[in-house]
């Protein structure tokens, strides 16, 4: 029987930030440089046009800046506090994983979901002081605000995916360096962080339409702005659903096949 | 039965890929991998009694942590069987995971971030221990581990003896009834290492814990094991008792006796020869298989003679595995070069 208190392991990752004051102090000033880089990039860039791909200037600049903020979701430093799969894997620490009685899949579903909350506060408080200051726009509606919020849980769930995925590559490959960059790199290109996709060509975008990537951020963000029309959020909503739906499936092979890797290598 | 560990026929063979050398050789690799099977343990068999302490000995490469490895679930055998407190552990991991606890040597089970208070309560609660049970608990193990003094400490930030009393207690905390020791102490300085030794004897007599420990501290195992089993090349070489395996490879004492006259006449005794002599001093020796113990020898030895001072030399733990292990690897030799087909024994 799988533990019933054993959801308090979801305070792992918080609490090894809130005995890190350096680091939150770090990331306090990593969050703030990165947002107003950001929207003074994308206001000069408007300074010169109107509207551009769709996006007015306020629309782009809430585009972007929402974008920076959402990315501190789930961006922490688990390097330094030596809680990486892959570091596990290389110490051989992943044995404890497969030691106690909480199955290993729900131990990482619940400390990335602590992580999630505990990011989740920083990017609304980012986000209280950016709606304070004006750099970003309220939702035009509380409809729009309402999906925004459906749509940006779902995102966060695919982005769970995506990165669990990552992580899983290391019970095969023990090392995920490259394949974690390449990661963040089509994460923030696909997903809308560098630019918003309505800039790209035609054929980058169909293209992106066939990875989970878009689903992350660029749909709820372009809910938000206003560039997705509520029309169509019921169709995009499905889209993300099916993407969670795909990827727990895809998930839960791959922690079958790690957990048999684990036995026969012995961690 | 509960506590308990059964072995039968236990073995593991890991399939792994061999690299040719040289820039062809990596290529012929890459194209057409060569597969080899490793035994890395085979046909082990031995039982561990509720509340006992055992001692899983071998040289590097035996195949202690693998045996280890499939008795607490991480494993699967390839042929065999295993029970952990009537649990078989590679089939039901999560039940067999309240029933045991493991420390694996200097691999930490604790959160490196946190204070290792706060990795104790996580445990707690990954555990489901009631935190009355978890706040006495904490406090025995503080009593004989000295935690609270660095407990509030970040594990980062504790020395290698910290660390591994803080993953013993850790270990300890859900009250495993059987508990897997994996070179525990390796490392350590002996002050340490004797609170460790001190923690498990507790552990086992008074808590009636059943313990499996592995180490190459022939100290630690004369201090806490009455039972031994060693392998060699993954197979069982030896089970019994300390004393069964000194008989058996350790009959290297010697007798130091100065005689009273030092002219006296000086003949082997039985089992006993006579090994040199200095003048009034003679040192005897174990001769052949049925030479007594050093203390029947001693006792021989004095009622023979009229002596003025007696002193004994006995080899110590050490010495006694390394004959073990040097005989358990000739006798490999000797059975690897047996023809196939041709029979393994001489007679």
């Amino acid at each position: 029987m799988a533990a019933v208190h054993a959801w308090r392991a979801a305070r792992v990752t918080p609490l090894g930030e809130l005995h890190s004051p350096p680091r939150m102090t770090a990331e306090l000033l990593r969050m703030t440089v990165q947002v107003v880089l950001v929207a003074s990039l994308w206001r000069g860039l408007y300074a010169a046009s109107g509207t551009t791909a769709g996006l007015d200037r306020d629309q782009a600049v809430t585009y972007a800046v929402l974008a920076t903020l959402a990315l501190r979701v789930r961006n922490l430093d688990q390097f330094a506090g030596r809680d990486t799969v892959i570091q596990h894997m290389h110490f051989g620490t992943i044995v404890y994983w497969y030691l106690r009685p909480l199955a290993p899949q729900r131990y990482y579903a619940l400390r990335a979901l602590g992580e999630q909350l505990y990011g989740l506060v920083w990017a609304l408080a980012g986000y209280a002081v950016c709606l304070a200051a004006g750099v970003v726009q309220p939702p035009k509606s509380a409809a729009v605000a309402g999906v925004f919020v459906l749509s940006a849980l779902l995102g966060q769930w695919v982005m769970y995916y995506v990165m669990l995925v990552i992580d899983q590559l290391c019970f095969w490959t023990l090392r995920n360096g490259a394949a974690m960059l390449i990661l963040i790199f089509a994460q923030n290109l696909l997903s809308g962080v560098y630019a918003p996709l309505w800039f790209f060509p035609d054929w980058f975008i169909t293209m992106s339409g066939f990875l989970p990537f878009q689903a992350t951020l660029s749909v709820p963000l372009s809910l938000y702005v206003g560039r997705i029309p509520l029309s169509d959020a019921g169709a995009q909503l499905l889209v993300q659903a099916a993407w969670v739906v795909a990827l727990a499936l895809f998930t839960r092979l791959l922690w079958r096949r790690a957990a048999r890797r684990v036995i026969s290598q012995g961690g | 039965m509960s506590g308990s560990i059964q072995v039968r026929g236990l073995s593991r063979t890991f399939h792994t890929t061999v690299r040719r050398p040289g820039l062809a050789g990596a290529l012929k690799s890459l194209i057409k991998p060569d597969r080899v099977a490793k035994e890395a343990v085979v046909d082990v068999s031995f039982d561990v009694a509720p509340g006992e302490l055992l001692a899983l000995l071998g040289p590097n490469g035996a195949g202690k942590s693998t045996t280890i490895k499939m008795l607490t679930g991480i494993l699967t055998p390839t042929a065999g069987e295993a029970r952990v407190a009537g649990v078989v552990p590679y089939e039901e991991r999560e039940r067999n995971a309240r029933n045991i606890g493991a420390v694996f040597g200097q691999r930490t089970q604790l959160w490196w971030d946190l204070p290792v208070r706060e990795s104790f309560a996580i445990l707690r609660d990954i555990y489901e221990v009631p935190n009355a049970e978890h706040r006495a608990r904490l406090g025995e193990f503080d009593d004989l581990l000295e935690l609270s003094s660095f407990w509030d400490t970040r594990v980062r930030h504790l020395s290698l003896g910290q660390r591994v009393r803080c993953d013993l207690a850790a270990a300890l905390l859900h009250d495993p009834q059987v508990v897997f020791l994996d070179e525990p102490t390796i490392g350590m300085d002996v002050v340490v290492k004797e609170q460790v030794r001190e923690f498990l004897r507790h552990q086992v007599e008074e808590r009636g814990r059943t313990v499996l420990l592995t180490t190459h501290d022939m100290t630690e195992v004369e201090r806490l094991a009455e039972r031994v089993v060693l392998i060699n090349h993954g197979r069982l070489v030896l089970d019994g008792t300390l004393d069964e395996i000194r008989r058996k490879f350790g009959s290297t004492w010697q007798v130091r006796a100065t005689l009273a006259d030092p002219h006296a006449r000086v003949e082997p005794l039985e089992g006993i020869s006579l090994l040199r002599r200095e003048g009034p001093q003679v040192v005897f020796g174990p001769d052949g298989p049925t030479a007594p113990t050093v203390h029947q020898a001693l006792k021989q030895v004095i009622e023979r003679y009229e002596v003025t001072d007696i002193a004994i030399d006995e080899a110590d733990l050490e010495d006694v595995m390394r004959t073990a292990y040097v005989q358990a690897e000739a006798a490999s030799s000797a059975q690897a070069e047996v023809p196939s087909g041709a029979p393994a024994g001489g007679d």
